[in-house]
């Protein structure tokens, strides 16, 4: 069969031209096949990363048409029957090298930076570490990460923030705050780091990782799992507080917390989200009042509720018996955050 | 597309969003919908719960997808993109986990709550009308044209990623809206970013790193020529019009493009009146030049509108 591909060819990883070359391969091709076939027979200056052909290497990550995919995994048929010619480009948010080659290194530096292994040393039972099926539930999914940097290369926090630690590294920590052979210090720690400036608040819920990811990791709910965990633990929270609005002076809670506690709060108190809350409570009273204007603009065409008459759903008592209920099982089966079954990955 | 409903509009659509639920119930009203109230519903959770708490989370959109279950109605009806993806991740999670399901129905049951058994549905607006029946119904109620405005479709993330849990279309080539606008009257624009995230999520916790997204469908709809966004998500409409401003400070340049319900942009088409469209409530005010591709004079309404 024919495939023609338009490849993005730079020299340099600076300037770049689009080339269109067609080859003669297997029906079974694949889009790596392809460009094998067009370094061989049509242009040997051509760079591209590869080593297993089999999806579990992760070096052949490259952008097809905007999405990253990985080239052995993608099949060219289905495309030659559309008569549709891709175009090939190297991975987003990473530096290009030449042609379909990145620079991974930024993207390692985040994996090292949250500690990608197994801290037992201080463990109490540490000669008696023990994983069963049962318990690591919540992270077989993660575990299933090659690092491919396929969810990164489409992270829309990390495209306006470089330094977001970004979905694969997060995939990676939870890999490891959800083992059970780590201690609960341990993993407080992990924790406290991870709700730092560029951690896991910073993720906009886009689900482009999960999208992109060709191993059915699911970074972003790795992520939400980090949240879950870090509420348990209650990072960001050390002083008591658990939103900005009646922190002590010199303290900020993390604003990422704070915004989901204003949720949590305003649904089994009215039923619904208070919206006349969230703005102070997740950046503090002072910088609300600095943000005087924005607020008038929203005011003036109508978009601030009266806080004076809450909306509340009916029936609300419901909502709140379940909400001490839940809170009460929780701190009864004190396993939420680790294998609690509202943690473990639905079945896909 | 059905004739009848479980409504869910959600926080925003019941609070400062009040616009697009009122453009939501015109528009049903003369597709021949039924509209039925989820009497005691409340917030979904949004991904902030289900990242908190995610056992609240569950039993929040559990007890939901039972109100509707004791209407006897199975598809509820939703107008905004986050509420989509949570009602229909919990009710996936529900109904292939029998252990789960039984679990969370025992509490409900102990506050007093309605039960689930897994037989709900979850559908957004976008995917009723914008194909089979509901496209067809949509035609036939569509007798103002909406000639010569270009209009920008803005999908946001949570009506297609992830597609395993959305799945109504191809989410980096979505047409679904292009389709509507067309029907309109309109012309649909295209632009890159159309399919990306708006920065809502996490405006308040991360401002600078949230416009630095909220920037680009808007400097790109802008460039490409349109005189509005439409999009199906009241918090991707929030982020692009209220936090406009600020975006404009980002682009170093005046922007100002107006941002439309989806239900809006179906309303004006139908003829529907702008007391019940309320395009006053937003924060970017249309031009008088787009204001009059939207509303027409009534003399250019066709008879019996």
């Amino acid at each position: 069969m024919e495939v023609t591909l338009k490849i993005r060819r730079s020299p340099d990883g600076a300037s770049h031209t689009t080339e269109t070359y067609t080859v003669d391969v297997a029906e079974t091709a694949t889009l790596l096949d392809a460009l094998d076939a067009v370094k061989d027979k049509r242009d040997g200056t051509l760079a591209y990363r590869k080593s297993c052909r089999m999806a579990v290497c992760g070096s052949c990550g490259m952008r097809m048409d905007g999405g990253a995919v990985l080239a052995c995994k993608t099949a060219m048929k289905p495309l030659v029957e559309q008569g549709h010619v891709p175009v090939i480009s190297p991975m987003g948010n990473l530096p290009v090298i030449k042609d379909l080659v990145v620079d991974m290194e930024p993207f390692w530096a985040k994996i090292r930076a949250v500690k990608p292994f197994l801290q037992t040393e201080e463990h109490p039972d540490k000669e008696h570490l023990v994983e069963m099926p049962v318990q690591n539930a919540n992270i077989g999914k993660e575990a299933l990460c090659i690092m491919c940097g396929c969810c990164v290369s489409e992270c829309n926090s990390m495209e306006s923030d470089p330094d977001f630690l970004g979905p694969a590294a997060l995939a990676k920590a939870q890999r490891f705050v959800g083992d059970q052979r780590e201690s609960d210090d341990d993993r407080r720690a992990r924790l406290k780091d991870l709700n730092g400036a560029h951690g896991i608040w910073e993720c906009t819920r886009c689900y482009f990782c999960n999208q992109r990811c060709p191993k059915g990791v699911d970074p972003r709910d790795a992520i939400a799992k980090l949240g879950a965990q870090s509420f348990r633990f209650g990072s960001g929270s050390e002083f008591g507080a658990k939103t900005n609005m009646f922190a002590p002076v010199g303290t900020i809670v993390e604003p990422g917390v704070a915004h989901a506690q204003v949720f949590v709060d305003s649904t089994h108190r009215g039923g619904f989200l208070d919206e006349t809350q969230l703005v102070p409570k997740t950046i503090g009273p002072l910088a609300a009042a600095l943000d005087v204007p924005f607020a008038l603009r929203l005011a003036r065409a109508g978009k601030v509720p009266n806080p004076l008459h809450k909306h509340k759903a009916k029936n609300n008592d419901e909502v709140k018996r379940l909400w001490k209920l839940l809170e009460r099982q929780a701190r009864e089966h004190d396993q939420l955050g680790t294998n609690h079954p509202s943690l473990i990955d639905s079945h896909d | 597309m059905q004739d009848r409903y479980a409504y869910y509009p959600g926080c925003l659509a019941s609070l400062s969003q009040k616009e697009l639920d009122s453009s939501t119930r015109a528009v049903c009203a003369k597709l021949g919908v039924e509209l039925v109230e989820l009497e005691s519903m409340t917030c979904c959770g949004a991904g902030d719960i289900h990242e908190a708490k995610p056992d609240y989370y569950l039993h929040l959109n559990a007890r939901i997808l039972g109100q509707a279950e004791a209407l006897g109605i199975p598809t509820i009806l939703t107008i905004c993109n986050v509420c989509t993806l949570n009602l229909r991740q919990a009710n996936k999670k529900l109904q292939q986990d029998g252990d789960e399901l039984a679990r969370v129905n025992e509490n409900l049951a102990e506050v007093g709550a309605a039960t689930y058994s897994g037989g709900v549905d979850v559908r957004h607006l976008l995917w009723e009308v914008s194909e089979g029946d509901g496209y067809e119904r949509f035609k036939e109620i569509a007798v103002r044209s909406l000639e010569g405005l270009k209009v920008a479709p803005f999908y946001g993330c949570q009506i297609l990623r992830p597609s395993k849990l959305l799945g109504f279309e191809n989410p980096d080539q979505p047409q679904s809206l292009e389709r509507l606008i067309e029907a309109c009257g309109a012309e649909a624009i295209d632009y890159p970013a159309k399919v990306k995230c708006c920065g809502f999520p996490i405006v308040l916790a991360r401002e600078d790193v949230a416009l630095g997204m909220t920037v680009q469908p808007l400097e790109q709809a802008r460039d490409a020529g349109a005189d509005v966004i439409v999009t199906p998500c009241p918090l991707c409409h929030l982020s692009l019009d209220a936090w406009q401003q600020k975006a404009e400070k980002v682009a170093g340049r005046a922007l100002n493009v107006p941002i439309l319900h989806l239900a809006q942009l179906l309303g004006a088409a139908a003829g529907i009146r702008e007391d019940e469209l309320k395009f006053k409530r937003h924060v970017v005010r249309l031009s008088r030049e787009v204001q009059d591709k939207l509303l027409r004079p009534e003399g250019a309404a066709v008879a019996g509108d």
